[in-house]
């Protein structure tokens, strides 16, 4: 199937730079018998159109139209329809075209179509060596989707046909990844036998990672969508077609795509890149590789360091008053800041990150700045790590015996006096190697801020590693972040040795 | 006039009653040891006069200064300023001296007279040197405690109250927790300083020593004051049948 919508596809395309061809750019937008351009579209499928919050039709396909509109000089009309009687409105003419994440399979000849612009159908891919060579060798098998995808949609969610039902009940598992990236090494160790992903998806991967992974034959479900218009007005279509296809030389149609965030979804295409067969993979050197790599890691890394250095830098001090108030003889006070380190320390991070940097719109309706972005990942990890030191603190203060209190007592040191003279130093020592502990542990935790999309090394080195689909960057940022706990371990012992009184100097 | 006077001093630690109406009085020069049997409440009795711990009922004060008096029912300290000053009068050696561990044998010494009566760094350090002399240990004012016997932390101990020249030094079973041989050098210091009509109150069971240096001796148990008196008369002729027993128990113990 996916070969034969390439052919198809391939003509279209074929007929339409002939017709780009054969026509100079005035000619581009033929004089239609009136200036506007009638869009017939169901307003109830975003992110292709939809009525937004303010009431207006907006969406993808109805951004696509009104550049078309622009280019051709005319006026767009958003004309939402019952999608029931689409075929009558495009009969009486009160539409020019359906418009609509219009689905062309099984319509192919009930319209004149442009060339499909999304394609939305669900492939599989394996090893080219897994002797896996259509859907019914995936019985007993391990087939990996993304998380929330319309893979999973299709093989397993509500509106997922019988067959497909049946096929996803024949895999030995039906497991899902967060992103494509560890899918195919997933596959690529021999973890999982087969993903099933967008075609979009799958061409691109397959195209970067070589001949060693392979796209079934068979789809797990076809969709494509076009612009349908009147049986035989091929006039029209070939406006628009042209229209699209100048927009995607000059950009504008990836423009639109992303963003509506569909980049991965579109197959428009002036010269079908997905199959001309040569590899995508850059012909650098392996060292001069190597070298982009740690280069563009070390923005990550800076951004680590970042996270790191201001996170001790507050919650070091932050931990010493958490200590205070959880040791206060005031009761609420200290009652509070023991829930505080309870629910610090019996829930994940990542999700405190997230509600730190969600939770001021979710539960406030304040609506966040991007720059909020970073103040939200150090506050998160300040409140964590405050928490855990204090309990560190508190610790080393208690180690500290009852007659040091008593020797500064008799001696007439106030309070103050007391702690920052005799107590501070004496927990300083005692808390040195829980803190290295703690300390390491946060050069590594400064990955978790993706889980608010802050990009530090950690998720660099993801991103780098799913664009080059090569491995190399996570090894790459796992040196990176060995050698940053090495200098973190050094510093730390000499720390540790010139705070420990009992070392014979 | 007397440097402390306390009257009908009452302590509990829950049901426990662990002083009992404890009445008595230090003049300036006198060197007082605090005899009897563990549970006797002596150290109890040296924490309250101390004031590491708070007394139930009574009165006390130093230098002719009220520090604790009870009306009705309840004991009221004086204001903190005046807390302040009374516990500059006195200094307490421990049990088990209790030096900072982080400072060095000299910044023991000086850290609280600089820092609390806030005199001057340079004649501080001059008296400190002079006192670690007279202790024997002038070579360690670089050393931390880890790196000395306990005897040697001990004399530092006494050195660092005495740095901060009080008017009396309460000692808390000083030589408890060293080795014999390491106990006859504090009893020597101790034995300097009564000559030097420091005015002491030590708790202890070296019966001999107490026999020797002490101008009068008090015997305690179960929270009373038993016998006092010189020590002639309390040590070797006891009058209290269970000053008797607690001593014949402890000679006993001497010689097995």
């Amino acid at each position: 199937m996916f070969k034969h919508s390439l052919i198809r596809r391939i003509g279209a395309i074929g007929a339409a730079v002939g017709v780009l061809l054969g026509c100079s750019a005035s000619l581009t937008c033929l004089a239609k018998d009136d200036s506007t351009f009638t869009v017939g579209f169901d307003a109830e499928f975003p992110p292709y159109g939809y009525k937004d919050d303010n009431g207006e039709y907006v969406g993808f396909d109805l951004d696509l139209a009104q550049e078309v509109c622009n280019r051709c000089g005319w006026t767009l009309v958003k004309q939402p329809i019952d999608w029931n009687s689409k075929d009558m409105e495009l009969k009486t003419g009160a539409i020019d075209c359906i418009w609509n994440g219009f689905t062309m399979n099984g319509r192919e000849d009930a319209y004149t179509w442009s060339t499909p612009y999304v394609d939305n159908s669900q492939v599989v891919v394996v090893r080219s060596d897994s002797g896996i060579s259509e859907l019914t060798d995936l019985a007993g098998k391990i087939v990996v989707v993304q998380a929330d995808s319309s893979a999973l949609a299709a093989l397993d969610g509500e509106d997922a046909s019988e067959e497909n039902l049946e096929l996803a009940a024949s895999f030995k598992e039906l497991q899902q990844v967060g992103d494509y990236n560890s899918a195919f090494l997933n596959l690529e160790s021999g973890a999982v036998d087969a993903i099933c992903m967008d075609i979009g998806v799958a061409g691109y991967e397959i195209k970067s990672r070589g001949d060693q992974f392979t796209m079934l034959e068979e789809n797990v479900s076809s969709e494509e969508y076009g612009v349908g218009f009147l049986k035989g007005n091929t006039e029209l279509r070939d406006q628009v077609q042209v229209t699209l296809l100048e927009m995607l030389e000059d950009g504008t149609f990836q423009e639109i795509a992303e963003k509506w965030e569909l980049e991965s979804s579109v197959c428009l295409s002036a010269d079908d890149a997905y199959i001309d067969g040569t590899s995508l993979r850059s012909e650098k050197s392996f060292g001069a590789r190597l070298l982009d790599i740690v280069s563009q890691l070390s923005g990550g890394l800076a951004a680590s360091l970042a996270i790191f250095l201001l996170t001790l830098l507050f919650s070091l001090p932050l931990g010493l008053l958490v200590t205070a108030g959880r040791m206060s003889r005031f009761k609420p006070l200290s009652a509070l800041v023991k829930l505080y380190i309870s629910i610090v320390r019996g829930t994940p991070l990542m999700l405190q990150l997230l509600v730190v940097f969600f939770g001021p719109y979710f539960v406030f309706g304040i609506r966040t700045t991007s720059g909020y972005r970073f103040a939200a990942v150090i506050i998160g990890f300040t409140l964590n790590y405050a928490a855990y030191f204090a309990e560190i603190f508190r610790s080393g203060i208690q180690a500290v015996p009852k007659g040091q209190y008593e020797a500064a007592d008799i001696l007439g040191y106030s309070k103050a006096q007391r702690f920052f003279r005799i107590v501070f130093p004496q927990m300083l020592r005692n808390v040195i190697p829980a803190v290295t502990n703690e300390v390491i542990t946060l050069v590594k935790d400064t990955s978790l801020a993706f889980a608010v999309s802050y990009t530090e090394m950690f998720t660099l080195a993801k991103q780098v590693a799913a664009a080059q689909t090569t491995i190399m960057p996570l090894f790459i940022a796992g040196a990176f972040y060995y050698i940053f706990n090495f200098v973190v371990a050094f510093v730390m012992d000499r720390i540790e040795k010139k705070l420990d009184y009992t070392r014979t100097r | 006039m007397n440097l402390l006077e306390i009257q009908n001093i009452k302590k509990s630690f829950g049901d426990l009653q662990v002083l009992k109406d404890i009445t008595m009085s230090v003049a300036e020069s006198e060197v007082i040891s605090i005899l009897g049997p563990s549970g006797s409440g002596k150290s109890t009795l040296l924490r309250c006069m101390t004031m590491l711990e708070t007394i139930d009922g009574g009165s006390m004060s130093y230098c002719g200064e009220s520090a604790v008096k009870t009306e009705g029912n309840t004991p009221v300290y004086a204001s903190k300023a005046d807390l302040a000053r009374i516990k500059g009068y006195y200094g307490l050696v421990f049990q088990n001296f209790n030096l900072f561990p982080h400072y060095t044998v000299m910044k023991n010494l000086i850290d609280a007279p600089v820092h609390v009566q806030k005199r001057n760094p340079e004649e501080i350090r001059k008296e400190a040197q002079a006192l670690l002399e007279k202790m024997g240990l002038a070579d360690k004012g670089d050393y931390f405690p880890h790196q000395l016997s306990g005897g040697q932390q001990q004399r530092v101990a006494i050195a660092r109250a005495l740095a901060m020249k009080p008017k009396m030094l309460f000692f808390d079973e000083p030589t408890s927790a060293l080795d014999p041989e390491l106990t006859a050098g504090i009893l020597k210091v101790l034995r300097e300083l009564a000559a030097e009509k420091m005015t002491m109150v030590i708790v202890t069971h070296e019966i001999d020593f107490a026999r020797s240096v002490s101008d009068r001796v008090i015997f305690m148990d179960g929270g009373v004051i038993v016998e006092q008196g010189r020590p002639e008369d309390v040590i070797d002729n006891p009058s209290n049948d269970r000053t008797r027993a607690f001593l014949k128990k402890l000679s006993g113990e001497e010689n097995t």
